[in-house]
């Protein structure tokens, strides 16, 4: 595949405080119909991490805990696996494979501005296989 | 598939090449009007105007190629019907073309990221059903080229939610205002529609064939 990771990645963010409680994030989630949320850096010496559905689902509900009791940063996997924007798709790929996870977020600079996930890889290899006269 | 009914006639041939200079009409009209909106530039939106009305004339000459003959008649409905739902996304691009000269830029700022991709997807998706056409002459695998362009159609149906949910937070002080950037949103959005229909009714084409 030829395809570059700035083609197929989608900018739509959303973030939650390291401090909010494991409630506010599923609102969010449920909100704005999303899987995950990046999880901001307490401070300047502090990194970016990320909470998914998967982690609210087996690290809270799985065990009967209260969402209220439990902040984001007690189950948020940190930091978060990013690339650049010009990095090839099979790279990524390659990424997702390695560490097991579905989405890999995609920074500029010390941003994170951007995330692709498995579905926008498969469609992205639909259409290139299109293409292909 | 095509050749079982075009058995070497000079009509279907004549009809088949204005078919794919009619996709192609509509993909340099997606291709000014997305140039139009990443440079903001309103005078631009007028190439769109020109290429639909030379759509238009290539429209007319396939269908009075038809009437005179070309192509078995249990097939002629279909292709119309066909090129009836390209020129009907080519209508759809100059209402958008048109409504965009009349935007309240400040308002347009807002949601101009998602438009830019969707100008971007209407392009990507037109040279998509050309080679899906392609694909239907030369018996290629139209049923790939059609997922493709439903994988599109779903990016522009995620953008269309974003855009409804940045614009529901604006307040519109002026009816116009508001008609026209909703007006402009609908039509931006339903070009890819009515592409995926296009692109569904050659694979029915391609079936009825079999």
């Amino acid at each position: 595949m030829n395809t570059k990771v700035k083609e197929v990645m989608n900018t739509k963010l959303e973030t939650i405080k390291a401090e909010a409680s494991v409630y506010d994030a599923i609102e969010k989630l449920v909100d704005k119909r999303m899987r995950s949320l990046i999880v901001l850096p307490r401070d300047e010496k502090d990194v970016y991490g990320v909470i998914t559905v998967r982690d609210i689902v087996f690290k809270v509900i799985a065990k009967n805990l209260d969402p209220h009791k439990i902040r984001v940063e007690e189950i948020a996997s940190k930091p978060v696996i990013s690339i650049d924007k010009e990095t090839d798709l099979e790279h990524l790929i390659k990424l997702m494979e390695k560490f097991n996870i579905a989405r890999v977020f995609v920074h500029e600079g010390k941003e994170i501005v951007g995330v692709v996930s498995l579905l926008d890889v498969m469609g992205a290899s639909l259409i290139e296989r299109a293409r292909r006269v | 598939m095509f050749d079982k009914i075009i058995s070497g006639g000079k009509l279907e041939k004549k009809v088949i090449e204005d078919i794919k200079t009619h996709i192609k009409t509509l993909c340099l009209a997606t291709e000014c009007f997305k140039n139009a909106l990443t440079s903001s530039d309103i005078e631009s939106t007028f190439c769109v105007a020109d290429l639909e009305r030379e759509a238009d004339s290539i429209r007319r000459e396939i269908i009075s190629t038809i009437h005179e003959g070309a192509f078995l008649p249990f097939i002629r409905p279909n292709i119309c019907r066909f090129i009836e739902m390209v020129d009907e996304a080519f209508d759809i691009l100059e209402d958008a073309a048109f409504e965009f000269r009349y935007l309240n830029m400040e308002v347009y700022r807002i949601i101009e990221p998602e438009c830019v991709k969707i100008a971007s997807i209407n392009t990507n998706i037109c040279e998509l059903l050309s080679i899906a056409f392609d694909s239907l002459i030369t018996k290629g695998d139209l049923k790939e080229k059609n997922l493709a362009i439903r994988v599109y159609e779903k990016q522009v149906d995620d953008l269309k939610f974003d855009i409804t949910e940045k614009l529901r937070k604006i307040e519109i002080k002026n009816f116009w205002e508001g008609k026209i950037i909703t007006d402009f949103v609908e039509y931006l959005t339903r070009i890819s529609d009515l592409i995926e229909d296009a692109s569904d009714y050659l694979y029915i084409i391609e079936i009825s064939l079999r």
